[in-house]
């Protein structure tokens, strides 16, 4: 497993990218789940009781940036189906997208333009956030080792041929 | 003949049913300060001023009682609020009502204003934000909840539950959303510190150490 991370992260491209992908996931989803301000300073603060929100966005980042360059090495260089990607996209996607609604800026907008089934959507989000967030987390999870196993075979193929 | 009268019948018909769904429903007498304004916004159908009326600072809140980022704030920055500025006289706070999370939240406002015509809004208030579950719409703040709540703050139940199901502040609550839209209030929690020459905004639950250096520079 170690050495199929390597081989990919070796690469600089994937390891910029990898890096690009956790920043921006983290800073993004950190602003609209509130642990960020820019406006009207730039403030950092975790409150009581949103620590293992907290947790959670750092583990979808993490595991965004780890899974997804993995799943584009493979495309890339083995010429593999694009299958497989999917299961990362989906996992990065439901993480962000729980918790981003609820009652900041995304909530309002997507319930003054939807109404009332904008209003049940964003409840729906806000009330299995932590939830979807852990759902998101073994998406990825189990994205990555499905990823690492479908690497050793290609790989293994590759070299021999 | 006979189709002049049917329209004359329907007409007829149709204004004694107008008069008569104009009588019976709830009056919105309001016992307020029409005039009352914070900077730009009218807070006339908001809360009770918290705090010295006369202090040089006004804290404008806009929120939702379902609104889980209300609650952070409520627990997490308020307190010290309370403590270094309401307290000592040097800002008070207004609360106004945004409820938009769901269709529980315009009722929970109206609650607070039914609880006031007794003389405890912030007592019920302070319970709506220490009691809140984190589910919109699960039911903690339905009806039967909210008379709970007053239940439990030893309110005139008769009164509360007459004012409650009357629905006697739906009006004052759509005004007040509609001041928060207004104001360019696009969440909740949202804040305007009102100072004696200026107002800022604030968006968001942010940390007791943004309201503090905002407000140190208007005193």
């Amino acid at each position: 497993m170690i050495k199929i991370t390597k081989l990919v992260f070796q690469n600089f491209k994937f390891l910029f990218l990898s890096m690009i992908i956790f920043s921006s996931m983290m800073v993004v989803l950190l602003i609209i789940s509130e642990y960020i301000f820019l406006e009207p300073y730039f403030v950092t603060h975790i409150p009581s009781g949103t620590e293992f929100g907290f947790f959670l966005i750092t583990a979808i980042s993490a595991l965004s940036a780890l899974v997804i360059p993995m799943n584009l090495f493979r495309i890339i260089n083995l010429k593999s189906s694009k299958q497989k990607m999917s299961g990362s996209i989906v996992g990065s996607i439901v993480g962000s997208v729980a918790g981003a609604c609820s009652c900041g800026p995304v909530g309002f907008a997507v319930i003054s333009t939807f109404g009332s089934v904008g209003a049940t959507a964003t409840a729906f989000l806000t009330n299995y956030e932590t939830p979807l967030r852990i759902i998101a987390i073994a998406i990825l999870i189990i994205t990555f080792f499905t990823t690492i196993k479908s690497l050793k075979i290609e790989c293994k193929i590759n070299f021999q041929s | 003949m006979n189709k002049k009268g049917a329209i004359l019948g329907i007409v007829v018909i149709s204004i004694i049913i107008s008069i008569a769904s104009f009588a019976s429903s709830p009056s919105e007498t309001y016992d307020l300060d029409m005039a009352r304004t914070h900077g730009d916004i009218s807070t006339a159908m908001g809360s009770p001023i918290l705090g010295n009326p006369l202090a040089p600072i006004t804290i404008v809140e806009f929120g939702d009682y379902q609104c889980h980022q209300c609650y952070n704030w409520f627990h997490n920055t308020k307190p010290m609020i309370m403590r270094d500025y309401i307290e000592t006289g040097k800002a008070n706070l207004v609360f106004v009502d945004f409820a938009f999370l769901g269709k529980d939240s315009p009722k929970a406002s109206q609650a607070t204003y039914c609880a006031d015509d007794q003389g405890k809004y912030w007592e019920y208030h302070n319970s709506l934000y220490t009691s809140q579950e984190s589910k919109i719409d699960s039911g903690w703040v339905n009806s039967e909840r909210l008379k709970a709540f007053a239940f439990n703050l030893d309110l005139d139940m008769e009164l509360f539950n007459e004012c409650l199901d009357s629905e006697k502040y739906s009006k004052r609550i759509q005004y007040n959303s509609q001041q928060a839209r207004d104001n360019g209030v696009r969440g909740t929690p949202g804040f305007f510190i009102v100072g004696p020459d200026d107002q800022k905004q604030i968006a968001g639950a942010q940390p007791f150490s943004v309201f503090q250096r905002i407000m140190d520079s208007m005193v």
